[in-house]
């Protein structure tokens, strides 16, 4: 029912939210969380729900550009995809699907005891949540660091031999070096076009000379002398590896362009890495809060929409394990 | 909830009005910390405005080089930077935030009877984006200024040595944000705040435009997001994706980059179009004409958007089945927006027209969205798409559209709502004196260029053949034109704001809910909570001469009710 | 009599090229009819909704404008299911039929015949090289009338677009990849630039865009044979002695957009002096990498000869850049042969011979031939 009020607004109240407002002070009065445009706290939390849903749809969309890169760039270039899975640990990715999945069930046993106003186990959940994601962020550091001491990086760097001292100075100038602008594509039909000097300077063939997978390209033969790793690593016979040689760049059966793998790698699970950093950040949040005495039957949104957040970096990583760990 | 048990007082006393959202609070911090959503519209119009005045002056600048071939005022590198800056501007500054987030963000709530968006907090929020995303634009000219057109084609943008596109395209990301959070904030809001009473077929259909918006807005931005990210890695760390000496492909880019812009162009238009249904309605006086089809037009506009990207890129080499999807998909798209401007068009028939400043933006609308829209129609079409791609008919087509449809538009809607976001009137024949300058101006700087890209010039050209002069000057010419259309435009507002007169509640004459509350609205948009009925019924409005505004007759107002009432039982909703 | 004579005359005479109307330019390829008359027929579309539209609606201002505060009328209708369906299929029929024209057309445009006459088109920052079978060079695009010729085209650096207004095609040049766009012209222009079709760049390039501009001409199947055979063996039927003032001026065409000869500063080193530089190399330090002429120019150093210096820097820009400028030279490998760079070299050996603008200002001994 509507009252008729003549009553001024004065300034009593900050640009903001109304405490007692005098159409519902009812409602306002016993929730002090519902902010003064909501009419109940269901509609808060209704409201809340559908905003949370739609920023999830957003996150779909910016990590869908991504998954259509990959499609992109794995349907031009098969070879390189199931070639260089095989440099990325499945045993670590594993374990580190089973983190977040765990993660995810505290997280909802959190939703679930928040709900029920206990606030011992909520607190305890939350907690197990942020290992869980502390777990997963360490074990990712150490697949990274044992990547990038390889070289098994995105761009240039991936051409510069790893351990070699020259290769760090060479690192180092590639980083450097501004991108190549106005140097010409080699004409596909000009046959030199993989005979070059100096390795760290090779840029990787164009797209289109695409060559299979069995027979490399031809520059690496006349390299400067591999390392006795590399050498160890040219022993066997087999056309793909069973396990990956120590240093990629001996490999006779690299495919051109193997740098663009691991660019999409590392910008898709970077990117996920990022957004579980921002999650422990929120679930950080949410402990303090939840310590304090702030979530119970009546007032639980904040949990309920992290705890949607959470599923959805979880979901993602479930679609990045397969596509990346598990490929032939 | 809302059932009316005693008659309300309708003649709001505006003299006495004892506080309203300008007023309620003082200070910079008050207005830079608010949560009010109508001080933060007029925050965004503010700051919209002023980037609209730079990014015009780009284009006077860029204008004076054009009036002759070869060197006329800058080298071409500067003239580079002046076009590329008078876009990104212009697109990601002023167009996309104008209408949704500026009127938008001050109208919505109210006219959908509500207190505020849901997140008021998110959309102060959304409003520092767009200053840091404006701070950034800034810092990138002061870092050296950017000279790759403002679609950042690459491998160009991917090579260019100007310092200024790392900035930018930071700056442009986190404009992207602050648009997904405006949509996002006005999606949930139309859904859940919605009063009793106010069901989706009684929204205005500014509304159902801002709602159709919002969606693109939500569902398209992040995928320009996910691009600028990949073009700042690939400058950075030289990835290679669009690079094709290291297997990248450069096109790859352009379907990124089009994925998002093309629905972008509807984030500009359909807003627009949901003004003028409102403009045209009331300055008429007349019902609608077609409201489900012009409701549902929106929905199914932003749907179709995302589908028709690729008609952006006929001649870039992507495959002819390709092209021939996007072409058919294209028209089919044309289609709901010709069916709208029909629909206008017959809203005039029968009504009773006020030539006033809003009525003669939303004619000088209809003018030239006709013209934009049908000249889509030469370049959806494959073969002479190929002819015009790329050439200074593109140009004009799109501004056509985007600036004589959806900038006119936005000025319209603030020529409509001034009144009630200030509290003052303007001078009518000031601005209707400012309409008509920008309408001819308009045409002569963009019907020329309609030639000029059918004759065959290129577009971002800095030297051109000189057959082609004469038309660069008319073009020019015209540019000045508008120019002094919109400081006219400027002096009117200005003078309102110094010494107009105070305005009514109603001073057109608008049955949707903001017209309801007072001019300024109080603080929280309404003392008494406002009965919906149908916003395109004029029928119980009576004019006022004192107030020079509309009241509504209680007696011709309960009748009203009484037949929805009626109608309602009858189709089963009581 | 004399009118009918005169329509018959000029019916048997030789195809001319289509009058520039309002809207098009001169049209000079098989596929103008097609494209110009989509684009006369979607205007006349457009026209009519136009007077509909602005016509309706100026009417219906005049007729129902009121003074503000007048008496509402309430007569109008809200809908009207028969006008609202027939202005939705009606258009949406004439726009599958633009569609579909518009779809056949695009089939005939990037469907070249089979017997079509190649060229190949290579884009650079700023620049055109077209490129015959037989190995001739051109800097202008030349082909023969009435037979369909195919360009296929690539871009060495950035995205560029090839655009003939007049034979109403365009492409972009995408680097990485091959495009093709094909034509047939019916009218010869001869050899005389001013007669030629504008050949544009149409998608941004860089400082340069505007100002990559050739022309396109059109020649007679057997005058066309003979300029293609004269233009594989120009320079080689240049006797060696005047080979560079008769070669380097046209060379140096491609290279004064940021070499000039006069001393001012543009893209790249001025020629003027150059000659003196690299023959009596200096200590002074001259590229960027610290290294002088004397360093690089010897015996016994990395260039025995300055001419071998010269070349190396035409073929391999980016290796000893000159300060303080950028690396943005392109290289002219497979562009520019031996005897070219010789024309290229022997035009810097005698640059007090010709002009700021490249042209030679003596005059050729009349005793040589």
């Amino acid at each position: 029912m509507t009252q008729i009020t003549a009553e001024p607004q004065t300034s009593g109240h900050a640009s903001g939210h109304g405490h007692a407002d005098d159409h519902h002070s009812g409602e306002h009065a016993k929730y002090p969380f519902l902010a003064h445009h909501f009419e109940t706290p269901a509609q808060q939390f209704d409201s809340a729900k559908l905003g949370m849903w739609l920023f999830l749809a957003t996150e779909v969309l910016f990590f869908g550009a991504l998954f259509v890169a990959y499609a992109v760039l794995r349907s031009r270039f098969p070879e390189v995809f199931s070639y260089a899975s095989h440099y990325l640990d499945t045993v670590m990715g594993g374990v580190n699907t089973c983190v977040l999945i765990v993660s995810s069930l505290t997280m909802a046993l959190a939703v679930y005891f928040a709900q029920r106003g206990k606030k011992f186990a909520l607190v305890l959940c939350l907690w197990l949540t942020m290992g869980g994601a502390v777990g997963f962020l360490v074990i990712k550091y150490f697949e990274y660091t044992h990547k990038i001491h390889e070289n098994l990086v995105w761009g240039p760097s991936f051409y510069v031999p790893p351990h070699s001292p020259e290769g760090e100075v060479e690192a180092s100038v590639l980083a450097k070096a501004p991108a190549p602008a106005v140097n010409p594509v080699p004409a596909p039909t000009d046959p030199s076009a993989t005979g070059l000097v100096s390795l760290a300077a090779r840029p990787p063939a164009d797209a289109s000379a695409i060559k299979p997978a069995q027979s490399g390209p031809k520059g690496l033969g006349v390299w400067s002398a591999p390392t006795a790793a590399a050498a160890a690593a040219m022993e066997p016979q087999d056309p793909i590896p069973a396990e990956a040689p120590s240093d990629h760049l001996a490999d006779p059966e690299l495919p051109p362009n193997t740098h663009l793998f691991f660019a999409i790698y590392y910008a898709m699970t970077g990117l996920h890495g990022i957004h579980v950093v921002v999650g422990m950040i929120v679930i950080g949040m949410l402990i303090f809060r939840a310590t304090r005495g702030d979530f119970g039957p009546n007032y639980y949104t904040p949990v309920d929409l992290v705890g949607l957040y959470w599923h959805i970096v979880d979901l993602v990583w479930i679609f990045l394990f397969p596509l990346f760990y598990l490929i032939h | 909830m809302s059932t009316v048990t005693a008659p309300r007082p309708h003649v709001v006393d505006h003299v006495d009005v004892p506080d309203n959202y300008l007023t309620h609070s003082r200070g910079f911090l008050s207005w830079i910390l608010t949560l009010d959503h109508k001080r933060i519209g007029v925050m965004y119009m503010g700051a919209v405005l002023a980037s609209f005045f730079v990014g015009g002056v780009f284009a006077l600048l860029l204008r004076t080089e054009l009036l002759t071939p070869g060197r006329t005022i800058v080298s071409a590198d500067t003239y580079n930077q002046f076009f590329t800056l008078h876009g990104a501007i212009m697109v990601f500054l002023v167009i996309i935030p104008s209408i949704p987030a500026a009127l938008g963000n001050f109208v919505l709530p109210i006219m959908l009877g509500a207190k505020d968006v849901a997140f008021p907090r998110l959309n102060l929020f959304s409003f520092w984006l767009w200053l840091a995303g404006a701070g950034f634009t800034l810092y990138s000219l002061a870092a050296g200024g950017f000279d790759t057109g403002w679609t950042f084609y690459t491998p160009y943008s991917t090579t260019t040595t100007t310092g200024g596109v790392i900035p930018v395209l930071t700056g442009v990301f986190i404009l992207g944000f602050s648009s997904i959070f405006t949509g996002l904030n006005f999606i949930v809001t139309v859904h859940k705040l919605r009063p009793p009473g106010m069901t989706w077929f009684r929204m205005p259909l500014f509304l159902w435009a801002l709602y159709s918006t919002a969606i693109i807005q939500v569902l398209a931005t992040p995928v320009l997001a996910i691009t600028l990210c990949l073009l700042i890695v690939e400058r950075l760390l030289n990835i290679g994706i669009f690079n094709p000496s290291m297997g990248g492909d450069p096109v790859l880019y352009q379907h990124f980059f089009w994925f998002y812009s093309h629905p972008a162009v509807y984030i500009m238009i359909v807003p627009a179009m949901g003004i003028i249904s409102e403009l045209i309605a009331v300055h008429a006086h007349r019902t609608i004409f077609g409201y489900r089809f012009i409701a549902f037009s929106s929905i199914a506009i932003a749907m179709f958007s995302f589908i028709v990207w690729g008609h952006h890129m006929f001649t870039s080499g992507q495959s002819g089945l390709m092209n021939t999807i996007f072409s058919l998909i294209s028209f089919s798209v044309a289609i709901p927006s010709a069916v709208k401007t029909f629909n206008w068009t017959m809203t005039l028939y029968k009504g009773t027209i006020s030539l006033t400043a809003p009525m003669m933006y939303a004619l000088a609308f209809l003018f030239l969205f006709t013209i934009g829209g049908l000249t889509g129609i030469h370049l959806a079409t494959l073969n002479t798409d190929v002819h015009l791609h790329d050439t200074y008919f593109v140009v004009a087509h799109f501004h056509y559209v985007m600036m004589g449809s959806a900038l006119i538009a936005m000025i319209g809607g603030l020529h409509h709502w001034w009144p009630k976001m200030t509290g003052k009137m303007y001078d009518e024949k000031l601005a209707i004196a400012g309409c008509i300058i920008i309408f001819v101006g308009f045409n002569l700087t963009f019907f020329t260029q309609f030639m000029l890209g059918s004759q065959g010039m290129p577009r971002r050209y800095y030297d051109y053949q000189p057959e082609f002069q004469i038309y660069h000057v008319i073009s020019t010419i015209g540019s000045y034109v508008m120019g002094i259309g919109f400081l006219t435009t400027a002096v009117c507002f200005v003078q309102s704001l110094r010494s107009g007169a105070p305005a009514p509640a109603n001073p057109w004459g608008g049955r949707s809910l903001e017209w309801q509350c007072a001019s300024p609205p109080p603080h929280d948009n309404f003392k008494n909570t406002p009965r919906v009925g149908n916003p395109y019924d004029f029928s119980m409005l009576q004019w006022n001469p004192t107030t020079k505004g509309y009241d509504v007759d209680p007696v011709r107002e309960a009748a009203a009710f009484a037949v929805e009432a009626r109608n309602e039982q009858a189709r089963g909703h009581a | 009599m004399l009118s009918i004579a005169s329509i018959l005359i000029a019916q048997a005479a030789a195809p001319t090229a289509t009058p520039a109307d309002f809207w098009l330019p001169s049209g000079a390829s098989n596929h103008v009819a097609g494209v110009d008359t989509m684009f006369h027929w979607i205007n006349y579309i457009c026209y009519f909704f136009f007077v509909l539209v602005v016509g309706m609606m100026v009417v219906f201002i005049w007729k129902y404008r009121a003074k503000q505060g007048e008496r509402i009328r309430l007569d109008g209708m809200t809908h009207h299911k028969g006008l609202e369906l027939s202005w939705t299929i009606i258009p949406l029929l004439i726009s599958i039929a633009i569609f579909f024209f518009g779809f056949r057309g695009f089939v005939d445009l990037t469907t070249p015949p089979k017997n079509s006459f190649d060229v190949n088109v290579t884009a650079f920052k700023w620049g055109w090289t077209f490129k015959y079978p037989n190995g001739a060079q051109s800097d202008n695009l030349v082909v023969p009338a009435g037979r369909p010729v195919r360009l296929v085209m690539r871009s060495n650096d950035v995205l560029h677009s090839c655009f003939i207004p007049a034979f109403r095609v365009k492409r972009d040049l995408v680097p990485g990849r091959f495009s093709t766009l094909w034509f047939q012209s019916d009218v010869p222009t001869g050899l005389d630039e001013a007669k030629g079709y504008h050949l544009f760049c149409t998608e941004y390039c860089g400082t340069g865009h505007s100002n990559m501009n050739r022309k396109v001409l059109v020649l007679e199947q057997p005058e066309f044979d003979g300029w293609l055979t004269k233009q594989a063996a120009w320079l080689d039927e240049i006797p060696d002695e005047e080979l560079y003032f008769k070669a380097g001026p046209k060379l140096y065409a491609r290279c004064q957009q940021c070499h000039s000869l006069d001393g001012t500063a543009g893209l790249g080193p001025s020629w003027k002096g150059i000659w003196e530089r690299v023959s009596n190399p200096s200590g002074g330090v001259a590229f960027a990498d610290g290294k002088s002429y004397s360093d690089l120019i010897g015996p016994g150093k990395e260039y025995a000869t300055p001419e071998d210096y010269i070349r190396d820097s035409i073929y391999n820009p980016g290796k000893h850049l000159i300060a303080p400028y950028g690396n943005v030279m392109p290289t002219f490998k497979g562009q520019l042969n031996d005897r070219g760079v010789e024309a290229v070299i022997g035009m810097m050996k005698h640059l007090d011979e010709f002009d700021a603008k490249g042209a030679w200002t003596k005059s050729v001994p009349v005793a040589t031939k």
